[in-house]
Formats: structure tokens, sequence, C-alpha cells
């Protein structure tokens, strides 16, 4: 479970680009819950990913994770639980490795990386078996580095990385934008069966209001850094998305887009 | 012939000395991507330190690991100040240089020299008992062919363990490390660390095989181990990531055969700067073009 | 891809190769003829001084009946005052065999006798000050200091300046000459009634700011040691120094010819001949380096820059100028 609690995020305090992104917001998203957060630029989405996996610092109010406050947490600490996948490929793998070494490492998170091989043989089967079940035939190519792969592929290495270890928040930062509508497709087809699978807590920031409409178990409309639609449950699932749509044209166009 | 061999393996000896500061250059500027000018200060380090010892009778052999140690020391300096007070990368090298400067006067002063009758590793007794009936200069060159493979093989191994993937990662993707739970500035401390203790072993090295110290020895190494590794990556550029290390040694052994091959023309010394860089700008051109005609045909 | 990579190690090895046949080719000749010695000069860099070293070098070889391309050819080398390039100068003059070595400069002995270990070349040094720091005394190695008459320097200001007191010395700490002259002078100057103000500094950059700091605790006069950095900035030095009225005494002739007043140094031809002497010997046969003991140069010359003393306003006394050699440019 997820806790925001009376956030207040300004970038550059107390100089004249002085940006206030969030003031007094909380949020609080239940265990197994998928959140999809949808909004025009500059709403705040991104900001809040950043703020719940501690890459930026807060001014004001705390985060808590079951429970436990987090706020002070140092980022490389609290990513222990949390997986992430962003919008650019090349952001969740090494495209220096091979496809191996990157599930390798991302497969001792959170255990001690010390002298010991890096690559573990005997994971090798399951590794393949991992990356079979992708579909995208990389089953072959474990030897192969990342940085020659396709982007939907790396995206698709990523999300296997950002999902081996025990974790109990995925975060998906765009994670499908920077991909061809066919292989958007696909990506977002595997992010929601590991979901269900694992059974994790998730919250995914797209521009794609079809993948918010039709994914997830709750939908968050964001505008200057407030929440301007949250639905759940049953009413999520009744909602199309020219509901969705309409309600963004709106708020675009209030902000003059 | 027998001038044209001594004057091979003369150059090859020098190439594979300093190839120790490839490979830490290797570590920093093309791994981590660190601009690191440490090198500066931690290579005439590890010669003051070994001078001393020398004088002082130390065993040869022992003055190694120590050289290692204290060049280890001066990267941790370098990284605490880069990573602990947020000071920029080549920022960070500048500070630990120029106060390796000082450090290097206070421990061997301005020069020492270390006399013919002191055992170096090219002469100690061990070395003496397994290659005792060769000349002194096969016998550099054996040893330190030895030291520099026995490291190669080392740095290979262990960028083949959990820690050695991860340092891999951090100059490759500094993001994926965090997402790993790893405190990436630990890991650019690390490769710092490695670097550096390379570096002076280098300088170590260098002081058994000239019998001497001088505080200005280390001016111009950065710029050399740079050299060194980016005529070694162009040649071998599409060779897999472990042979890195083996590209980094021939690029070394390459630098010092171009400025042999200079001396040895008898071209003026004014102008061996000049001949260097155009050496060096011929390798890196043939380099590229290599590479655009391969991806034509392909 | 196996296949191009095995090309090109191939290659470079085959580059490799190549390079060093042409570099030896180039340099092979000498030790073909059998007849003519070779001597290898590794001179560490240009510079005046350095360079009389070496013209009286050749000067004294010839002096003591050996000519240059009869009796010995002469394998020239400087390093630019750079030391990878000065080791590997010294490891070619090994490689090829070369009968004598000649190391001008401190660095550059060192890394001759370094690399004429293995074979036991004959390495003759000179401007060096202080052969027994740089352990450069025993061995199958010979040659002459330019260790600085420091005395006699004393002496001279003293003569000049009757009522001078502080005298203000720039060196550089990394230059083992200037470290062990200094100290001679911190020694040496109260028997004269002078103090000595000396700055350590470690870059050419920082010696302009060290002068300005000696003007501001106002010495009477600056003295140069014959020390690389300092020297090579020297007009810079001379510009401030004669805006403020203070004169400035140099170590040896080149300084004086460049505006200094005056000084008692050392003729670095002179020094380069008894070099000269001592390789002749050596290559003649009639003695090894380790018999024949390095020498310091006995001889000084006083040498006076007229037109800077004026501008001054220092009066030379009669005796001095008897002995003075009149060293202004113009």
């Amino acid at each position: 479970m997820l806790e925001l609690k009376n956030v207040t995020k300004i970038y550059n305090p107390g100089e004249i680009t002085e940006v206030c992104v969030f003031r007094d917001f909380s949020l609080r998203v239940e265990e197994e819950e998928f959140v999809s957060i949808v909004g025009s630029n500059g709403s705040g989405k991104t900001s809040l990913l950043n703020i719940i996996c501690g890459s930026i610092p807060v001014e004001e109010g705390s985060i808590l994770i079951n429970g436990k406050d987090v706020t002070h947490e140092k980022e490389h600490v609290r990513y222990r639980r949390i997986g992430r996948v962003y919008q650019n490929p090349a952001a969740g793998t090494s495209p220096g490795l091979t496809i191996l070494e990157n599930l390798s490492l991302a497969d001792n998170k959170g255990k001690a990386y010390d002298l010991t091989r890096g690559i573990n043989r005997h994971r090798r089967d399951f590794y393949r078996e991992q990356l079979s079940a992708l579909g995208l035939g990389l089953e072959d190519k474990l030897d192969v580095k990342l940085g020659a792969l396709s982007g939907g592929q790396r995206q698709a290495v990523a999300l296997l990385m950002a999902t081996m270890t025990p974790i109990d928040f995925l975060i998906l930062d765009e994670h499908t934008a920077a991909l061809d509508p066919k292989t958007a497709e696909i990506i977002m087809e595997l992010t929601d069966r590991v979901i269900r699978e694992k059974k994790l807590t998730a919250i995914m920031v797209t521009h794609n209001l079809r993948y918010a409409v039709e994914y997830g178990t709750r939908l968050l409309m964001m505008d200057k850094g407030k929440s301007v639609l949250d639905c759940a449950g049953q009413k999520k699932k009744n909602m199309v998305v020219d509901d969705v749509l309409q309600l963004f044209n709106q708020i675009s166009v209030e902000c003059g887009n | 012939m027998s001038v044209l061999l001594d004057l091979a393996v003369g150059t090859l000896t020098q190439g594979l000395i300093y190839s120790l500061i490839s490979f830490g250059i290797y570590i920093t500027y093309k791994i981590l991507d660190f601009p690191d000018l440490t090198v500066d200060g931690s290579f005439p380090l590890g010669a003051a330190v070994t001078a001393v010892l020398l004088t002082g009778g130390m065993d040869p052999f022992l003055t190694l690991p120590i050289a290692l140690l204290v060049g280890a020391a001066s990267g941790l300096c370098t990284g605490l100040i880069h990573v602990k007070i947020g000071v920029r990368d080549l920022l960070a090298g500048i500070i630990t240089m120029t106060a390796l400067f000082s450090i290097n006067l206070q421990i061997a002063g301005s020069n020492l020299t270390v006399d013919r009758g002191t055992s170096t590793i090219f002469t100690a007794p061990a070395t003496m008992a397994l290659l005792g009936s060769l000349p002194l200069l096969y016998r550099k060159l054996i040893v330190s062919f030895v030291i520099v493979v026995l490291l190669k093989l080392i740095v290979d191994a262990y960028f083949r363990t959990k820690n050695g993937l991860l340092l891999r990662a951090v100059g490759d993707n500094e993001t994926l490390v965090t997402s790993l739970s790893v405190d990436k500035g630990r890991m650019k401390i690390l490769g710092l660390v490695l670097s550096n203790a390379f570096v002076s072993l280098s300088g170590a090295l260098v002081c058994h095989e000239q019998r001497s110290f001088s505080a200005t020895m280390g001016t111009g190494q950065m710029v050399f181990g740079l050299a060194a590794v980016i005529i070694g990556t162009t040649l071998f550029r599409k060779v897999s990531f472990v042979k890195g290390t083996t590209a980094v040694i021939i690029g070394s052994i390459v630098y010092k055969a171009c400025i042999q091959a200079a001396i040895s023309f008898g071209l003026p010394a004014n102008l061996l700067k000049l001949i260097t860089a155009v050496l060096f700008l011929v390798i890196l051109a043939l380099g590229t073009l290599r590479e655009k005609g391969g991806a034509r045909h392909a | 891809m196996k296949n191009n990579t095995l090309k090109k190690i191939v290659c470079v090895i085959v580059c490799l190769t190549l390079v060093m046949c042409l570099a030896a080719c180039g340099s092979s000749k000498p030790s073909s003829e059998t007849k003519i010695k070779t001597i290898g000069i590794n001179q560490y860099g240009e510079h005046a001084s350095l360079d009389n070293c070496r013209i009286g070098f050749l000067q004294g070889l010839e002096e003591a009946g050996l000519k240059e391309g009869v009796d010995f050819k002469v394998d020239y080398q400087n390093a630019g005052f750079d030391d990878n390039v000065n080791t590997q100068i010294a490891a070619s003059f090994a490689a090829n065999n070369v009968d004598l070595m000649c190391g001008i400069a401190t660095p550059s002995a060192v890394a001759c006798f370094a690399a004429a270990e293995d074979k036991n070349i004959p390495v003759i040094f000179t401007a060096i000050s202080d052969p027994v720091q740089a352990k450069l005394d025993s061995g199958n190695i010979t040659g002459t200091s330019d260790k600085l008459p420091v005395e006699a320097q004393l002496d001279l200001i003293r003569q000049l300046q009757p009522d001078a007191e502080a005298i203000g010395i720039i060196y550089t700490t990394s230059e083992a000459n200037s470290v062990s002259t200094i100290a001679e002078y911190l020694e040496k100057a109260p028997a004269y009634g002078f103090t000595i103000e000396a700055i350590g500094v470690t870059a050419q950059s920082e010696v302009t700011q060290a002068v300005d700091t000696l003007l501001s605790k106002g010495v009477d006069l600056f003295n140069n040691l014959t020390d690389n950095n300092v020297v090579g900035v020297l007009p810079a030095i001379l510009e401030k120094t004669n805006e403020a009225g203070i004169p400035v005494y140099g170590s040896e002739v080149e300084q004086v010819k460049l505006g200094c007043v005056a000084s008692a140094g050392i003729d670095y031809l002179q020094l380069g001949r008894q070099t000269g002497a001592m390789a002749a010997r050596v290559l003649k046969g009639e003695a090894t380096c380790e018999a024949i003991p390095y020498e310091t140069i006995s001889e000084y010359g006083i040498y006076i820059n007229s037109a800077a003393l004026a501008e001054m306003n220092i009066s030379v006394p009669a005796d001095v100028a008897a002995k003075a050699i009149e060293s202004s440019e113009a």
C-alpha cells in the first residue's frame, strides 16, 4: 500500500523560475491496485512517479510504503521494493551488456553484488523460459548485446528485469510512448499479464487514453497538480474512451493547448 | 638484426609497463565515462613510494602491492570528493592531482634515484633464480609481460563477476544501477579506486625499470593513457567486451612504438609531439574509415 | 566477424613490425661500421645553457684529437623536457649499442645510466648540480657537475651592493638542483651579512606572483638559480623588477645577456669542454668511467651587464671590473 500525505513539491523554490507542481497533494494506492494516470503535459504525472521513487525530494508532506515512512529514504534504497520501466527503452537496460548479463544483474537485485560469478548458469533455462514467454524470439539471443535489439525488444527485457525479483510496486513511466503502435500493444499486453500473474501493485503514467481505460483497476486524471478524475471498481469498468476524452479535451482547452 | 630485436624488446617493455595506465583509463574513461585527471598524480605517487621503499631496502616485490594500495587511496580521494562533496568529475580529479604533487614531493623530494646496488623486481634474487641467464633487457620484458598478463586476466575475470557486471552497467546506464537498488556513487568510487591502483602500479614498475622517481614524471600520463585506450579500442572496435584489456595493451605498445620510430628516424625532438599527434590522427581516421567502408559493404 | 577480427590483429602486428623495421633501418647503419665510435647525446631539452654544454662537449672531443665523422659519430636527441621521451631515447641508445652515452641535465643522465645498466655502456654526464644525490657518483659513469659557485656569487653581490640585506630567490620545488642550491644559500648567506627570502613555486605560472610577493617583502635584490622554470620567464621577471628598481643577479652568462645585472657563474661551454675531454679519454681507452671521478668546475667567470647596472645605479668597483666580462647582448 502506498500513501502520499499532503505532499508539496516546488521546483526552483525562491527563484524567478519557481514552479509549484503539487500543493498539499494526497493519494492512496491499495494493494494489487493497477492505477492508470493520464493528464496533459506539465500536469505533474512524471513528477508524481519521481516523488514515489525518491528521485526528487519533496518540500513538505510524507510518503508511506506499507505504513512505513520512506520520505527521507534514499532513492536506491527505495528501489529495493520498486520496479520501474521508463519511457526510454535504453533507461531500463544496459546496452553494453548481453541479455543474459542484464537478466543476471536484475536477478541479483537486493542481494550483494560480490565477486562471485556474474552469470548464473543454472538460471539460464529459467531466463530462456521467461524470454520465450514474451513471444519476441529473444530466447535464442541470450548472448546478444542489448544495444543491438530494437526498442520494443529492449522494453520487453526491461519489463522482465523490473519484475524479476519480488517487488511491492511496479512503476510504468509512459513505457509504451516511444514504441510503434504494434509493439506498444504487445508490451502493454505483456505488462498487464505480468501484473496479474505476480499480483503487483502498479502505477502507470500514459498518454494513451485507450490503454488507461482498457487496462488497470483505477483511473486517475491529473491537471495542474490535482486529481480531476479518480474512478475505480465497477465505475472504471464501465468507462469508455469517449468519456475520458471529453474531460481531457476540456482541461486541455482550459490550458489553451 | 640484434639492434632491431633489442629495440623491439625495449619498446615492448615500455608499452607493457605503461599499459597499466591505460587499464586505469579504460576503467574510468571507457567504462565509467569519467575523465579522471588523478592519473597525473597517482602515477608519480606509485613511483615515489616505490623509490623510497626500495632505497629503504624493502623486498622489491613487496613494493608492488603497496603501490597498488596507495594508488587505490588516491582514487578513493577523488571518488569521495566527487560523490560525497558533489564536486564535478574533472575538478575532483584536478584537486587530488594537485594535492598529490605536494604529497609526492613530501614523500620522495623532487627526484630520487635508486642506485644500481639496490635490487629491483628485475634483478631480485627470485627473478635471477628463474631468468638469471638472460640479459637484463629480456628479463625486463618477461617480468613486465608476466605482471601485465596476470593483471589483465584478473581484470577480465573481475568484469565477469557480479560486481564487475555492475561496474560496467554504471558507465552504460546509471539509472539502471539505481533501479537495481545499488548506490551508483559507491560503484563510481570503486571504479576510481581500481583505476588509480593500476596507474600507481604502472608508476611503480617505471620506477623499478628506470631506477628513479621525478616529481614531474606524471605530466601528460592521462593523455598518454587516453591515447592508448583510443588507439587500442579503435583498432579492435568490433571485438567483444572482455578483450578490451588486450586492446588497450596493444594501444599502449603502438603508441610507444610510434614514439620510438620517431626517435629512431632522428626526427627533430621539437616536432616529436606533432608527429605523435599526426600518427594518432591517422590511426583514428583509419579506424573510422574502415568502419564506414564496412557499413557500405553490409 | 571473427575472421575480420583476426585480420585486424594480423594487420596491427604487421604494421608494428614494419614500423620497427623501418625504425631500425634508420639507425642501425652505424653499428655495421665497426671503427667509428658512436656517442649518443641525450639532452633533456633545448635551452641555452644545455646547448652550450653540448657544443662545448663536442669541442672538448675535437681538442683531444678526435674528429667527428672519422673517430666518432654523434646521435643527438633531445627529449623536449618530456620524461617519457627521455626514457625512450636512452633505451634506443642502448638498443643501438652506442659506445658512449652523454646525458645533459639530471633526468637525461639518470635515464641513460638506467638504460646502460644491461650492456654496461659508459655514461658521461654534464650540467648536474649534485651527482651524489642523483646516485651518479659510482659505477660506469662520470662527468661534470655545474654546482653553482654560491660563495663567489654572494661575494660579488656584496661588492656591488655594500648596503643590501635581503636577497629574494624564487625556485621550483620539484627541481632537485634548485632545492639543493637553496639549502646552500641559506647556509652561507649569513656569513656575507645577507638574509634569504626564498619562495618555492610548483609551476611557471606561479613565478610572476612570487615576484610580486618578494617585492612586497622589500627585498633589496633578486638572485636567480639555474632553475629552468624560473629562468624560462626571466623577461617577465625583469619587467617587474626594473619597474620596482630592484636588480636581478643571474647564475650564468646567458641570464646576464638577457638583462640580469651580473653573475659569478659557470661558463657552460667550458663545462662542456671539460666533459668532452673526459669522454675522449674513455673513447680512446685511456681510462674507464669508473676510474675517473666526477669533476666540479673550479673556475668561474664574473659576467656583468653594464647597461643593466647603470639603470640600477650600481657602480662596479675597479677590482671587480678588472675581472669582469661584459656580457650585454647589445
